[in-house]
């Protein structure tokens, strides 16, 4: 059995459709009426201990409603899941004790108190041994850099040093089992990389198992092994990174600086998709050709002074799987 | 134990909190403080010009308001948390709570201490108790006092329970505070004077409705023993402690189903 175990679920949240006024609401309380709306749609997937997952889609496709039911916040409407054999809602004082959440759109710290005080409180709320809280705090502080505003009120805090206390404060007991619902929103590159270090640390110091929703692309390529995509509560993807960029990505840009202003550069294999005078820009599949044998062929016949070979960039392929461009194929996800 | 030591550290924060805005809370804590002393003059007022309420002396007629104050200021000071909750739902915090391993009541009614309410209604509630206690003939023996603190405790439940049920409102996203408001101060401002003075339908409703009758009247009566307490079954004077448990307790089971329906359907603020 994996450490955590997400069967068939689904969560349909009923909306409620609501008469105006006091007595309309008391007649939508006694006499509800409402629609179905399905969130999560019959996910499946297990994670094991140690795994750090990436869990991405496009706005509404029922990632933050996943968290909530894992972290024990939602009860789902159907499916099971189980986390180190406890269910999150019926044993949610023994599961979230081994828990840590961040939020990156919620706040956990006293709002007008420093950091350090809200440190404190967790102390007691999860009972942390002295030693360990301090140590954490200690190392945490090293890492994510918060001593220079862990004795401001957080109310001053930019959101870069907020979010990092924020992450601070969800591991000081230990966690087993992390889920971060976009923790880097907002945030700048510095204070994104800063926090995707720290992640990355303390998965592997601790061997943390982690679940990390995110719109940036480069989060999940730094600190996942793996990604799951979804869309419209169904699961469209399972796998690594490298995977999905190896099948989906199967064409690269060779930019060629030639030496001079050559007109319809003819080669079988090369597409011309930009050139700016000198300089243009040919897409072609990695499979079909060769990079060298490309190379080799252009400087046979025209004059070269620079050239480059990209890969596909995560972003674009991701954003045509959303979009409906790319559509995966079953034995890739992983839906049985 | 345990739950003691976090209930301190919480209301340790609370008052952090509080001393961050010295100034401002101060001045909340005059403002409630002088509102609701004018409420006393202007009741001091009436009562001498106007009033006269049969067989009741003014200095009975304020220990039987003093009741009031003390267990508002009890109740703050216990439950304030109860009182903020729809705050607690719309900001998310309650979800908060349920990603830790503690009692989510428990965590309600701890992180919440609201000092400048509880010393504001507090203070008020001592001055009137000082100059009406020693002046009522009451015989303070030990029995007498533990009664009062007790009676105290249980006006302070039930009035968190009526709270508490408009706190479950929210669960189902629906607001009802200022219907609450006007049920629970007007209820309140009534309780100000003995209930034999109004009409039988106000009597029912204060007793068996909104039961302000055993926040101030039946325990004000246990030590007064005026002659009005023959219009009502004496056993009441004993039973604001029961009123209170089995009041929450009622209230507690339809809370635990605004928490069930809560986890089944979600926030929708987010
Ligand atoms: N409490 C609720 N009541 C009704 N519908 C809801 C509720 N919460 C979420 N939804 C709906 O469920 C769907 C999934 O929402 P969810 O917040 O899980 O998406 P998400 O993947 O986290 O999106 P985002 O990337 O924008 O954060 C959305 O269509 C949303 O409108
Ligand atoms: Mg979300």
């Amino acid at each position: 059995m994996a450490f955590i175990e997400v069967h068939d679920l689904v969560k349909e949240y009923k909306v409620n459709i609501r008469n105006k006024g006091l007595i309309g609401s008391i007649k939508s309380l006694l006499i509800p009426e409402y629609t179905m709306k399905s969130a999560v749609d019959g996910i499946n997937f297990t994670i094991e201990e140690g795994e750090t997952v990436g869990f991405i889609g496009p706005n509404g496709a029922g990632k933050s409603t996943t968290v909530k039911m894992l972290t024990g916040i939602l009860v789902p409407t159907s499916g099971s899941i189980t986390i180190g054999g406890l269910s999150p809602y019926k044993d949610r004082k023994l599961n979230t004790a081994k828990l840590g959440v961040v939020f990156g759109q919620r706040s956990q710290l006293w709002w007008d108190l420093p950091v350090i005080d809200t440190f404190d409180l967790l102390k007691y709320i999860y009972k942390i041994p002295e030693n360990i809280h301090k140590s954490n705090i200690e190392h945490f502080s090293e890492i994510l850099g918060l001593d220079e505003f862990i004795k401001q009120p957080v109310r001053q805090l930019s959101l870069g040093q907020r979010m990092r206390a924020e992450i601070a404060a969800s591991l000081l007991h230990n966690p087993e089992i992390i889920f971060f619902d976009e923790p880097t929103i907002g945030l700048d590159v510095v204070a994104k990389e800063k926090i995707r270090e720290f992640v990355k640390f303390i998965n592997k110091e601790r061997n943390t198992t982690m679940l990390f929703t995110t719109h940036d692309m480069v989060d999940i390529e730094k600190t996942c092994d793996r990604m799951i995509i979804i869309d419209h509560g169904k699961k469209i993807y399972d796998g690594t990174v490298e995977e999905i960029k190896d099948t989906y990505g199967g064409n690269r840009i060779l930019s060629v600086e030639f030496g001079q202003n050559y007109e319809n550069i003819l080669m079988s294999g090369l597409e011309l998709i930009e050139e700016k005078g000198n300089k243009k820009h040919f897409k072609f599949a990695k499979d079909d050709f060769q990079v060298s044998y490309l190379i080799q062929k252009l400087s046979q016949q025209y004059e070269i002074l620079d050239i480059t070979v990209q890969e596909p960039e995560i972003d674009g392929i991701i954003r045509e799987i959303y979009q409906g461009g790319i559509k995966l194929n079953e034995s890739l996800s992983g839906v049985c | 134990m345990n739950l003691f030591i976090i209930f301190y550290q919480y209301s340790k924060l609370s008052l952090k909190t509080m001393l961050e805005y010295k100034f401002d809370r101060t001045f909340i804590t005059l403002a409630i403080f002088f509102r609701e002393m004018i409420s006393v003059v202007v009741m001091f007022l009436i009562l001498t010009r106007f009033l006269h309420i049969k067989d009741w002396q003014l200095f009975e007629l304020f220990f039987l308001y003093s009741f009031l104050f003390l267990s508002y200021s009890l109740f703050i000071f216990l439950f304030a948390g109860i009182r903020d909750f729809d705050h607690m739902i719309h900001s998310g915090e309650f979800d908060r709570f349920l990603t830790r391993p503690l009692g989510l009541m428990f965590q309600i009614v701890a992180s919440r201490v609201d000092y400048p309410a509880t010393l504001g209604h507090g203070i008020v509630g001592i001055i009137l108790f000082m100059f009406t206690a020693s002046n009522v003939g009451i015989d303070w023996n030990i029995q007498n006092i533990i009664y009062y603190i007790i009676a105290l405790i249980g006006g302070a439940i039930i009035q968190a329970s009526i709270f508490m049920i408009s706190a479950s409102f929210s669960f189902w996203t629906i607001r009802v505070e200022n219907l609450r408001n006007l049920i629970f101060f007007n209820s309140r401002r009534i309780a100000g004077y003995p209930i034999s003075f109004y009409p039988s339908i106000i009597q029912k409703i204060l007793i068996f409705v909104i039961p302000f009758a055993f926040v101030n009247y039946f325990p004000a009566q246990y030590y007064l023993g005026k002659e009005d307490i023959e219009l009502f079954w004496g056993g009441y004077m004993y039973l604001t402690p029961f009123v209170g448990i089995i009041m929450f307790f009622i209230v507690y089971l339809f809370w635990k189903m605004g928490v069930r329906s809560y986890s089944s359907s979600g926030n929708s603020m987010y």
